[in-house]
């Protein structure tokens, strides 16, 4: 039994917890809807007026599209390799399945700041560097174990024999994986791809290191806008952001169901 | 008493013979740490029969059933069904329908798509497919359920989607890995006796592997008991429990007292006591033996008198009694025999409870029903 001591303490936390984790958003999105010119909370009275402010500038709505273009790339990347990756790490026998699993979690283990100077120096002897698609790849490499895991989970709670009762069944090895195992690790496969699509949307140390002034993403562009004066239409950029992740998790919860995500490593 | 053959035997004998179906000799599957797992398994089952094998865990009975159904390469042997070598055919091109353990069902397909499943990939006439997969559903009474999605049925609802999918392509043969294993008892005895009813209405040869007895000898025609990798004996469900060949099927099926002693024409000797019984083939008088007496062979009486009739009676204590419901079994030890304690199983239509512990009875048992093994150890 739960005493009431006990029941308090453990509503305080969680109150505790929201307001803690809602406060930062509440005062960006509030400020975004000030009336007046500089950036401040409470705002100055309502007005959307910022929202239309950052909707016609050029700078931010090439940003905004190149974030798109580098998620989107991400996601191509990401979402097979990451599939098949975390398939063959819970469904085979793999000689050194202890080793492969260590060198697919290395991107974690490498700060950030160290794996952006490594690859803008590999990029930079490529001559690929000033594109916006390395970047989409670039991301997609330090975020894969993000998909592998989330494929990985979903994949070891599927049914072992699932596989041989579908050869019973008379398919082959590929008709087994796209009737069986692929629609059976689907929802890791959706969890991890939103997952990755939203990890690139926000993305910045990295694409810092790889973009230019032709191929700034977002979120460096809003690194950039801090630099000169801070305005409004940065809180109503991050705003959009917070929409964007709000988005994501509610396709989550329509396609796969979010307790699935929240069990899912 | 040697050499008395049973009824049973000379009645199977005079069945007509079927053509074989499944031919399997020397089926060996050797993991390489230790004893194979399969040792020279070989047998025949005939088209249409119902065939269980039976063993406890760790005996190879479903390793002998995947390398049937392709997924395991057997190390040495041979599998033929209908007089087709099969070793080198890959699962998904063998006429073998199969239920899983735990059933395998694909969970993000309705009971109607699985069943579907196997004729899609068998490439069926697409045509065909919708009313074959009704038949099958209502083969198995699921006419209703067909667009249910597999968790929203209950786990008697989900064997029958898993039969039909095994069966809907009209397969050569039908295998079943321990289904019901995880069913409580009540609706497993009624999955046994559903498995029997579809088994006769299409006459599907089957193999069946199971560790439950009681499943084995109420849903067969043929028996093959496993253990540590080898067939121990091979027979009819009531050859099988009355005339077992070795101490470990005498144990394995219903409750047995064994009695360590040594042979004796007419049964064997266990310290200054005959006990009659019947010797499994020739035994030289001498030979050290175990002799095996079920529990309902037993005897068991107040006065001893009233086993005059028996080959064998000797005074004994009750031990412990265990209530059963239908029946009674009674601990039962001799002062002759310290350290063998018989099991009696006692069912009387007239009394109930008649004996308490510490009780003085006598038990006895007639020579056809105990037997005598030669001792392995």
């Amino acid at each position: 039994m739960i005493s009431r001591t006990q029941r308090i303490l453990f509503w305080a936390i969680v109150w505790f917890s929201i307001v803690i984790l809602s406060v930062p958003t509440l005062i960006v999105v509030g400020a975004s809807l000030t009336a007046g010119n500089i950036i401040s909370f409470p705002p100055e009275g309502l007005s959307l007026k910022w929202y239309g402010e950052i909707a016609m500038a050029r700078d931010l709505r090439g940003a905004f599209g190149r974030s798109i273009i580098v998620s989107l790339i991400c996601l191509a990347v990401s979402v097979p390799v990451g599939t098949l990756a975390g398939l063959a790490l819970t469904r085979f026998r793999l000689r050194f399945t202890n080793a492969i699993q260590v060198y697919l979690l290395l991107p974690f283990t490498i700060p950030l700041i160290g794996s952006g100077i490594g690859m803008m120096l590999v990029f930079g002897s490529w001559r690929i560097l000033g594109n916006v698609w390395p970047v989409g790849v670039a991301l997609a490499a330090i975020n894969i174990p993000f998909i592998i895991w989330s494929v990985s989970s979903s994949a070891a709670s599927l049914d072992g024999d699932l596989e041989l009762a579908a050869a019973n069944c008379g398919a082959g090895r590929v008709e087994t994986f796209l009737h069986v195992t692929l629609p059976g690790v689907m929802p890791g496969v959706i969890t991890g791809g939103l997952l990755m699509f939203v990890l690139a949307m926000t993305e910045f140390l990295v694409s810092l290191l790889l973009t230019d002034a032709r191929t700034v993403t977002l979120p460096v562009q809003i690194y950039n806008n801090i630099r000169s004066i801070i305005t409004p239409d940065l809180a109503a950029v991050s705003s959009v952001f917070v929409v964007i992740a709000l988005f994501a998790v509610w396709l989550l919860d329509r396609l796969v169901g979010l307790e699935i995500f929240l069990k899912s490593k | 008493m040697k050499q008395g053959a049973p009824a049973e035997t000379s009645r199977e004998k005079s069945e007509i013979k079927r053509p074989v179906a499944v031919r399997a000799r020397d089926l060996t599957m050797d993991f390489g740490d230790g004893a194979p797992a399969v040792d020279r398994a070989s047998f025949d089952l005939e088209t249409g029969r119902f065939l269980t094998i039976l063993g406890p865990s760790g005996s190879g009975k479903t390793t002998l059933l995947r390398m049937i159904a392709g997924f395991q390469k057997p190390t040495s042997g041979e599998i033929t069904v209908n007089g087709h070598a099969v070793d080198a055919t890959p699962p998904h091109r063998r006429s073998v329908g199969m239920v899983f353990q735990r059933l395998a069902l694909f969970p993000h397909m309705t009971a109607a798509e699985n069943v579907a499943f196997p004729l899609k990939m068998r490439r069926y006439d697409p045509r065909s497919v919708p009313g074959r997969v009704r038949d099958f559903l209502d083969l198995v009474k699921l006419g209703d359920y067909g667009e249910r999605r597999i968790n929203e049925l209950s786990g008697g609802q989900q064997q029958r989607v898993a039969i039909a999918r095994a069966l809907v392509f009209e397969p050569e043969l039908l295998l079943l890995d321990e289904p019901l294993a995880a069913l409580d008892r009540k609706l497993r005895e009624e999955m046994q006796l559903e498995f029997r009813r579809i088994q006769h209405e299409l006459g599907v040869t089957t193999i069946n592997v199971t560790h439950d007895q009681r499943e084995a000898l109420v849903v067969s025609d043929d028996i093959i008991v496993m253990d540590g990798g080898r067939i121990q004996q091979h027979a009819r469900p009531v050859e099988l429990y009355r005339m077992p060949e070795n101490t470990f099927v005498a144990g394995f099926l219903g409750v047995s007292t064994f009695v360590a002693g040594t042979a004796f024409p007419g049964g064997l000797k266990s310290g200054d006591l005959h006990l009659s019984g019947t010797h499994a083939g020739e035994i030289a008088e001498g030979t050290p033996v175990r002799g095996a007496i079920r529990a309902e062979q037993i005897r068991i009486v107040a006065a001893p008198d009233s086993l005059a009739t028996c080959d064998t009676a000797f005074p004994s204590r009750i031990l412990d009694v265990i209530f059963e419901g239908e029946r009674l079994l009674y601990v039962a030890e001799s002062d002759r025999l310290p350290g063998v304690a018989f099991q009696v199983y006692h069912h009387d239509t007239e009394a109930f409870d008649l004996y308490e512990i510490g009780a003085q009875v006598t038990i006895g048992w007639n020579a056809r029903d105990m037997k005598i093994f030669k001792s392995t150890a």
